[in-house]
């Protein structure tokens, strides 16, 4: 044992320690740098001008004032039938089995069909629901209980019709893989409120995973820490969370001390300040240890609010996610996004997309209204959609669909959409928008607004230029602003 | 620069990382103002005058002084005060970039004694202007373990530590930089930055994202970094060894650095538009990797903010664009001898007969005559439709009327094939499978070797006229030139497992378990195949017919091509296809190669060579069989003409385009071909203004944490100034035509690598202590000037790598396929995964590989590298992020192979660390630091031992699981030793391989 250590016997080794390493030893913490530090900032930050809060995941004001701080984004991949959901065709119907036009489908490309194929009527029921009149197919009920909160686009359009490059180009503008997405873009711009958890997360609750895999949350050339954060709702919330097997708690704050202290000498020596961040970040990440599994653990929800999503304590699901995505806005986390990747019906479309809606539908509409119900709604978009649409024509026998980028349904409620509308229409086929066409990009842009961002300054400069989420294009669509 | 709160993630961010700011705004009013002019107009790309998000004009939205600044970790810190060197260009069309460096003079300074050579005296007088004073050497500990991680990436052994601080030579310091530069390791270490900018990767992408072979490339980027190619080799031999006369099989290797883009193998996409992505993906990376160009803009309009223009984009594009996607085989060194044997073997064999009979021209040639006469019509069929029925798998239609497979691949599928003829009376149908070098070993299957198997060839004939005329075709006979003898396989009893596969028959026997295949086997099983399909009853319409085949196959047929014919009595052509076509010219106008291949098979014809052909036959036999494979390119003989794309759409082809180069870099010499091998000369030409400046600007980036460009990836108009703008012309002109001599007797080579990696790391400003003083905070936080030395964290591989060679656990071993480090099963299947990839974990020494070798799954990135900013492979990335935050806490507290490390150290305290806990700390310690521990951080680590040791005797804690992860008592410890030392050891030893210090290169 140590010469000095004679002096301590008997008492607690955990606060002797400490005690001597800040006082006997004569040791403040990293006073030389702190200290530095301090005076740099404070001598030219009151009031700090912006430019000075250098914290990458600091709150920030965005451009103008926001009508939305947050997003909850259930990412519905495979690309649903707007045909089965939303988009009621009885002309389709009445052509069940005949050719499509020959007009329509010039310069149309489907990606496994031959375009010219029987066109196939919608295959279930749909009724008006709300004062607003919301058109929705019966596979829908509980969503039609919100329908007056709901903003539904209904011609949608995008530019790729295969999953990966069409999902990547629904979260980050591009087709290419390499662009940051749209959560990073967002936390980026707005940092984060979130004190223990990560500023943007990420679920993913489908029978498969997602096309476009970790490029659909990655940041690609935004630094790191904007990348999405996967969270599991069964086992340990997030990669590497808990204390390797023989360290209680004691043992792994003992260590965790021990780190702290031994960092604290050294950056007291040093002076480098990115010893003080790891310092915090070690806090953090002790911090998480206790933040995150709170966090995932539902089970002292309300037994109403868990039927009223659907969820069952410790079992994974898209109803658990959508109950953690609203404990994580009330927590300050900036963007959640669950990917359920089911929708890819290119066979078995009646059984499977009744499947998918019975594990979807119940939860997407008790998100809705329990944000409502919170004060959250307000200021928080939920967004609903695929990555493309599906073919008023048939693939296979008489019960599939293949993609379709022409047109499509997505539904957005909250953060200050006007709420109670259907907007945008398609031909008497679900094949082309034929008024208030929405690109993903305009969508990209509508968002942004609302968070508070003129899209064409939420800018990134790399490769010598000023990237955005909305690359060269997008158009604001001022029509669906409450 | 920076920060830091109580937000949840922190980093150290570099000024561009930052959602731009009104000081940045202010510091770049300090730049000369013909480096602002020289900005392309803002509009609508630019924000105003405030590049970033937050609008810096509406100060009622400023962030108050935040709670951040009451915690007591709360920081904030200037922003770069170091201005930008006065190094702009003047205000004209011409770019400092854009120019071929010159070799400026070096500049006299005041403080000689501080200098070691030239390139410290740029820096110094840069300090001089600024009124810094560079710091003092760091001691040899901390110069040591500096060394060790930048040139090998592994921190040094306390032997190592000990023979340095001992060696009183002079050049004790130069034989350190030797040693090291001479590790097999260095290769790995600076192969990583080289592979982050070829994005690479051990995954095809995308939805599949199916593992592919490319390990073979990324086994010779380390080999050509260890042997030091020249960078102008190392950068031809990857943009086109293939085409270097007489390529090596490692020069072709190469050529994958290319071929690393991504490959959809999505169902139902089209392989022209996703070849296209990974061409425009390849321009990407030529542009940020190599010649530090942002073209990648020019491939939608003309560049906004350099003189490139979209036609010049496809210019560029059109070198590029002229090659196959080739898998090919990768020899082993001993399988390549054996190669070469067999090809020499035959060769000699073949002359032999041709010096015994010196009479074979002549009988060749009448054989020929003989041969051509009996050779029936046949008519191409042009085919309206084809495809897989289901949509799932798609065909290109080629020139020659044949159909080539891409995208998506299967097994058990079938491709079905529409075409007209006005042909009645058809008798015969032929089926040629051809090779294609965008094709596995160049097919003509789609297989692993090439290879492929028809299960049944079905055709209904149906009149044009008259649709509902239509039957099937009935085939009484069947020949082909090749078939692997009748095999089974299955069990007797079991009638529905029985396969049976070989005779072509067995591909119109109606029998979907039998089929047709053609293995010849090793170097002789990639070759065009035809078979010939006798029609029972003659068939065809009056006004035309429609065909539909059905192919239904096992492994998919890759390139094939049908025809009819209606003469009777066709079969199979035996000879291969070079041989009949040059039969059908006149001797004196064949090929050297459709000779050579006309006389291989006349010989087998001839009875009385049968010894000769039966020699030859064994010979073929000890081909090898390689397993291995790699992704090349295969130049293709007829170009593949290029069309600049409106709007970068490739549905959108415009004007046919040459290869050229853009017209403000240098001139294209005249005596260069338009390939990709005069393109590579071109890119490595003296001449070339970005090449040696962009490769010099990323070393130096690796070494002190910015580049002298601080933006590697772009050089263009749009670049900040460089901070030291001579010393980079300096650099690359020494990197070019070296004049300085340092450590060697003979004269560096030109471009060697390894001479720039020696003029930095024997620089007194390499050698500067890298403690910060209030001075550097206050004026150069971001170390650009370089008053210090660079105090960094080590790149995500390394962190990992000096757990392991700390703890003794890392199997040093270089190059092999990608190891499936430990990582989480479930992110290997749905949901985290699209498809269930099988990762199988490795076991035993391969475990502890380095993270260099660590499989890299593109949608699936290794969790712990990802957290530690390494990129996925998607795009080439030529600046990775330095972050610091919890979740990178989180990996190296907890994951498998920290822990796993920490605990193996604990075990090395016991063995080597010394008789009690203070010399085993204080051991385990300097093993993670490079030095001594001082006695207030030894007490420190005691107290923790301590403690730890009073919860294990009270209970609290289980020896066992703490120290091994399981319940088993350990009993291979030394004696005297106790499960008690070796658990309080491994909470101590966690604690040492966190620290900030064990992290980062001081």
């Amino acid at each position: 044992m140590n010469c000095q250590s004679h002096q301590y016997r008997g008492q607690d080794p955990g606060t002797l320690t400490r005690r001597w390493f800040l006082k006997d030893c004569g040791l403040k913490i990293g006073t030389l740098a702190l200290t530095q530090l301090l005076r740099a900032g404070g001598a030219t930050a009151a009031p700090p001008a912006l430019g000075q809060v250098t914290d990458p995941l600091a709150p920030r004001q965005p451009h103008f004032r926001p009508k939305a701080k947050r997003v909850i984004y259930l990412f519905m991949a495979g690309a649903p039938s707007h045909l089965e959901l939303f988009d009621s065709k009885p002309e389709l119907v009445l052509r069940n089995g005949k050719l499509p036009p020959a007009e329509l489908l010039k310069g149309y490309r489907a990606a496994f069909i031959d375009p010219n194929s029987a066109l196939l009527g919608g295959k279930f029921k749909f009724a008006r629901h709300g004062q607003s009149g919301a058109e929705l197919s019966e596979l829908l009920p509980h969503l039609a209980t919100v329908a007056d909160d709901l903003t539904i686009l209904k011609a949608m359009h995008t530019d790729a019709f295969n999953h990966a490059p069409a999902q990547i180009l629904m979260n980050s503008g591009a087709t290419q893989f390499g662009r940051p997405s749209m959560g990073s873009w967002v936390t980026y711009g707005l940092g984060s409120e979130a004190n223990d958890l990560p500023a943007f997360v990420v679920f993913n609750t489908g029978p498969n995973g997602t096309s476009g895999g970790s490029s659909n949350w990655g940041c690609g050339f935004l630094p790191t820490v904007y990348q999405g954060v996967p969270f599991f709702n069964t086992g340990e919330p997030v990669l590497f969370l808990s204390n390797p097997r023989g360290f209680d708690a004691e043992a792994q704050r003992d260590s965790l001390e021990a780190i702290a202290d031994l960092n604290r000498k050294r950056l007291g020596i040093v002076g480098d300040p990115e010893i003080a961040t790891r310092l915090s970040t070690f806090e953090m990440a002790h911090r998480m240890q206790t933040s995150a599994p709170e966090l995932v653990d539902i089970s002292r929800e309300p037994r109403s609010v868990l039927e009223m999503y659907g969820a069952e304590p410790g079992k994974a699901s898209f109803a658990a996610s959508c109950l953690l995505a609203r404990r994580l806005v009330e927590r300050g986390v900036r963007f959640v996004q669950i990917f359920h990747e089911a929708w890819d019906q290119h066979a078995n479309l009646v059984e499977n997309i009744k499947k998918n809606c019975l594990d979807t539908d119940k939860a997407s509409a008790a998100l809705v209204r329990d944000l409502k119900q919170r004060g959250l709604l307000d200021d928080t978009i939920v967004v609903w959609g695929g990555e493309f649409g599906r073919t008023p024509m048939v693939q296979g026998g008489d019960n599939g669909r293949d993609h379709h980028p022409n047109c499509f349904t997505i539904w957005l409620a909250g953060g200050g959409f006007k709420s109670g509308i259907s907007f945008g229409e398609s031909d008497d086929f679900g094949f082309n928008g034929t008024r208030d066409r929405v690109h993903v990009h305009d969508l990209h842009a509508t968002m942004l607004h609302l968070l508070g961002f003129d899209h064409e300054r939420l800018t990134y400069r790399f490769q010598g230029r000023e990237f955005r989420l909305t690359d060269v294009h997008g158009q604001v669509v001022d029509k669906i602003l409450a | 620069m920076t920060h830091s709160s109580s937000r949840f993630f922190v980093l150290l961010a570099r000024e561009e990382d930052l959602p731009r700011t009104g000081r940045l705004a202010a510091s770049l009013r300090l730049a000369p103002r013909g480096a602002r002019r020289l900005r392309a107009p803002p509009a609508p790309m630019l924000g105003g005058r405030w590049r970033g998000c937050p609008n810096p004009g509406r100060t009622e939205y400023a962030v108050p002084l935040r709670a951040w600044l009451a915690t007591s970790l709360a920081l904030t810190c200037l922003l770069s005060a170091a201005t930008p060197a006065q190094a702009a260009p003047p205000p004209s069309k011409q770019h400092w970039a854009f120019e071929a460096p010159r070799r400026p003079p070096a500049p006299e300074v005041g403080r000689a004694d501080w200098l070691r050579h030239d390139m410290d005296r740029f820096i110094y007088s840069r300090l001089e202007k600024e009124s810094l004073e560079p710091a003092s050497e760091a001691d040899r500990a901390t110069l040591l373990r500096r060394l060790s991680l930048d040139l090998v990436g592994l921190p040094p052994t306390l032997a190592e530590l000990d023979a340095f601080i001992q060696d009183a030579s002079v050049d004790a310091y130069d034989k350190q930089v030797e040693r090291l530069l001479a590790s097999p390791h260095h290769g790995e270490r600076w192969g990583r930055h080289w592979l982050d900018a070829a994005r690479y990767a051990d995954s095809n992408g995308y939805e599949k994202d199916l593992a592919r072979e490319m390990w073979h490339w990324r086994d010779w980027v380390i080999d050509a970094l260890n042997r030091d190619l020249p960078y102008d080799q190392f950068l031809v031999e990857q943009l086109a060894g293939d085409l270097l006369p007489n390529a090596r099989q490692d020069q072709v290797v190469a050529t994958g650095f290319l071929r690393n883009s991504m490959i959809n193998e999505e169902g139902a996409i089209d392989p022209e538009q996703f070849r296209m992505e990974s061409m425009f993906d390849r321009m990407d990376c030529l542009g940020k990797s190599i010649l530090g160009l942002t073209i990648q803009c020019a491939q939608c309009h003309n560049h906004k903010y350099d003189p490139l223009s979209q036609e010049e984009y496809y210019r560029l594009f059109a070198f590029i664009n002229n090659d196959d996607e080739h898998q090919a085989a990768f020899y082993t060194p001993e399988e390549l001898r054996e190669r070469e044997a067999v090809l020499h073997g035959v060769r000699e064999a073949e002359d032999e007969i041709r010096r015994i009979h010196p009479d074979w021209r002549e009988r060749m040639d009448r054989w020929v005559k003989e041969e051509n006469r009996a050779q029936p019509a046949w008519t191409i069929l042009e085919p309206h439709e084809h495809g897989d029925p289901g949509g799932l798998s798609k065909l290109q239609l080629q020139p020659n009327g044949s159909l080539l497979a891409g995208g998506h691949r299967f097994t058990n599928g079938t491709w079905r094939i529409r075409a007209r003829t006005r042909l009645e009376g058809i008798r015969a149908v032929r089926l040629e499978v051809f090779t294609h070098a965008s094709l596995p070993l160049n097919g003509p299957g789609r297989s692993h070797q090439g290879l492929f198997g028809l299960k049944e060839l079905r055709l209904e004939v149906a009149s044009v006229v008259d649709g509902t005329k239509k039957s099937d075709v009935a085939f009484a006979d069947a020949t082909s030139d090749f078939a692997e003898p009748l095999k089974t396989v299955g069990s007797d009893g079991d009638e529905k497992s029985r396969r049976s596969h070989g005779p072509v028959k067995l591909a119109v026997d109606g029998d979907d378990r039998t089929s047709w295949t053609i293995d010849a086997g090793p170097g002789r099983r990639n070759t065009d195949h035809n078979a010939v399909f006798i029609a029972r009853e003659p068939f065809g319409f009056a006004g035309g017919a429609e065909l539909t085949f059905q192919l239904a196959m096992g492994d998919e047929i890759g390139c094939f091509r049908l025809s009819v014919t209606t003469e009777p009595g066709a079969a199979a052509d035996p000879l291969p296809r070079l041989a009949r076509e040059a039969m059908r010219v006149a001797p004196e106008l064949r090929s050297v190669t459709g000779s050579a291949a006309l006389f291989s098979y006349w010989r087998t014809t001839v009875p009385e060579f049968a010894s000769f052909n039966q020699h030859i036959d064994e010979i073929g036999r000890r081909h090898p069989d390689p397993l291995a494979r790699t992704l090349v390119l295969s130049w293709r003989s007829e170009r593949r003409p290029t069309r600049l794309l409106k709007r970068g759409d490739w549905l959108q082809p415009g004007e046919a385009v040459e290869p050229g180069v853009p017209s403000f870099l240098h001139s294209w010499p005249q005596e260069l071909d338009r390939t990709r091998l005069g393109l590579a000369r071109w890119i490595t030409d003296r001449r070339a203004p970005t090449t040696a400046r962009v490769i010099v600007n990323r070393v130096w980036q690796s070494y002190f944490g910015t580049g002298i460009v601080s933006t590697p990836e772009d050089f263009g108009f749009q670049v900040d100034p460089p901070s030291h703008p001579e010393l980079l012309d300096w650099l690359a002109c020494e990197l070019m035509e070296p004049q300085i001599q340092i450590n060697l007797e003979k004269k560096p080579q030109a471009w060697s690598l390894k001479h720039l990696h020696r003029l930095i790391v024997h620089s007194a400003t390499y050698r500067q202590s890298s403690h910060f003083k209030p001075v550097h905070l206050e004026r150069d936080p971001q170390n650009r000037l370089l008053a210090r030395g660079p105090r960094l964290r080590v790149e995500g591989e390394i962190v990992r790598d000096l757990a392991l060679a700390v703890s003794g656990l890392l199997e040093p071993r270089i190059g092999g396929p990608p190891v499936y480090a430990p990582a989480p099963e479930f992110l290997f299947r749905p949901p985290a995964s699209f498809g269930a990839f099988p990762w199988k974990e490795a076991t035993g020494p391969e475990r502890y590989r380095r993270a260099f070798y660590t499989f890299r799954r593109r949608s699936t990135p290794y969790p712990v590298l990802l957290s530690f900013d390494a990129p996925s492979g998607d795009t080439a990335c030529v600046r990775r992020s330095r972050s610091n935050t919890p979740l990178q806490a989180l990996a190296t507290l907890n994951e498998t192979v920290f822990v796993e490390s920490a605990r193996a150290l604990a075990r090395r305290m016991l063995v080597e660390g010394g008789p009690d806990d203070a010399s085993r700390l204080s051991w385990a310690f300097r093993c993670a630091t490079g030095r001594e521990p001082d006695a207030l951080e030894t007490l420190r680590l005691l107290d923790l031992v301590r403690k730890q040791r009073n919860r294990l005797a009270d209970g609290w804690l289980n020896a066992a699981e703490l120290g091994t992860g399981s319940n088993l008592v350990p009993m291979d410890l030394l004696p005297g030793a106790t499960p008690v030392d070796l658990a309080a050891y491994t909470v101590a030893a966690r604690v040492i391989l966190n620290l900030d210090e064990t992290i980062t290169k001081g």
